[in-house]
């Protein structure tokens, strides 16, 4: 094969890989962080004490992050209309609690569980409003 | 002073079983679109806060930017790291009043449209603005419902010129909170 030609081939394989890779990123779906190993192992009660004493440095530390949190259901709550589950967690706190609001196919498994249950919940930290917010929630294994 | 004290104490329990309650929820969800023919742009939040008095009419949303979900892990990324800035500013905010307060009984059950005006805090950016939407009283469920738009530009979001035709201008917001009484 002529030289120029090998150069175009190549140039059209380059091309394209780069075209295949563009629509894999494009199309690719966030992680499912059922499957992500944590960033941190902390109870309901230190991660809300982080938050209160200093947000900001909270979120540096704790935005964005796995973190399987350990502690009390004090309530579970499965939205009549939408079918979302969600678990709050006690924290000690009696103005700030972890909510955790759950993948829409886990709500099976959080139907059962009583107030009181000890419990250890993956999830993904999205910061703090009057609780500190957990989604993309599961019970960890 | 035992009969007074009595008396007293019926007054404040009776008072208090007819005074209006604080309804709130922590897993209301809030959504948006923002795409055009081009493509499809939708992002859900399911753990948006919504507390409101029933007494004064003062309502509040919060959502954490952070908190809303995606189907495309770059459209994520880019509504957070460019468009939302939410390493920034991790709130946003919508602060204010049910307007027609008179027009609602939520002591019956039934389907009342609201009106609430107040303050939007989107990324730094404060706005006022108006809405209407559909409150539904079901003893002591209360069911905000409303879907209104939001003017990006409004809020200094900026769209880069590539993509302009791919997002649209306006993103149209849908709120959907179920509130129960705070106890």
């Amino acid at each position: 094969m002529k030289n120029w030609k090998k150069v175009l081939l190549a140039l059209i394989v380059l091309g394209a890989a780069a075209a295949g890779y563009g629509y894999y990123m494009y199309n690719k779906k966030p992680a499912d962080i059922r499957t992500v190993a944590a960033n941190f192992e902390i109870s309901a009660a230190a991660l809300v004490a982080d938050y209160t004493k200093d947000e900001t440095a909270a979120n540096l530390k704790y935005l964005d992050k796995v973190i399987d949190v350990k502690g009390k259901v004090a309530e579970v709550k499965i939205d009549s209309t939408t079918g979302q589950a969600t678990v709050i967690l006690d924290s000690g706190d009696p103005m700030a609690a972890v909510t955790c609001s759950f993948y829409n196919d886990e709500a099976a498994s959080i139907k059962m569980l009583a107030p009181g249950t000890e419990v250890v919940i993956k999830g993904k930290c999205t910061g703090k409003l009057m609780d500190v917010v957990l989604n993309k929630c599961s019970i960890a294994k | 002073m035992k009969k007074i004290i009595l008396i007293a104490t019926a007054c404040i329990l009776i008072n208090s079983s007819f005074a209006q309650k604080i309804y709130f929820t922590r897993s209301g969800t809030i959504s948006f679109k923002a795409g055009t023919a081009l493509e499809d742009i939708d992002a859900v939040n399911k753990s948006a806060t919504c507390v409101f008095d029933a007494a004064s009419g003062n309502i509040q949303f919060l959502i954490l930017v952070k908190g809303f979900e995606f189907k495309s892990a770059l459209l994520m990324e880019h509504f957070n790291e460019n468009y939302m800035e939410s390493n920034k500013y991790p709130k946003a905010v919508f602060t204010g009043k049910i307007t027609n307060l008179d027009k609602i009984n939520f002591q019956k059950d039934g389907t009342y449209q609201a009106t609430v005006k107040g303050t939007m805090d989107i990324h730094g950016v404060k706005k006022e603005m108006e809405a209407i939407g559909t409150i539904k009283v079901s003893g002591e469920n209360v069911l905000i419902n409303a879907d209104f738009a939001v003017a990006m530009a409004d809020y200094n979001i900026e769209i880069p010129s590539v993509v302009k035709d791919k997002i649209a201008k306006t993103a149209k917001i849908t709120v959907n909170c179920n509130n129960t009484i705070k106890k």
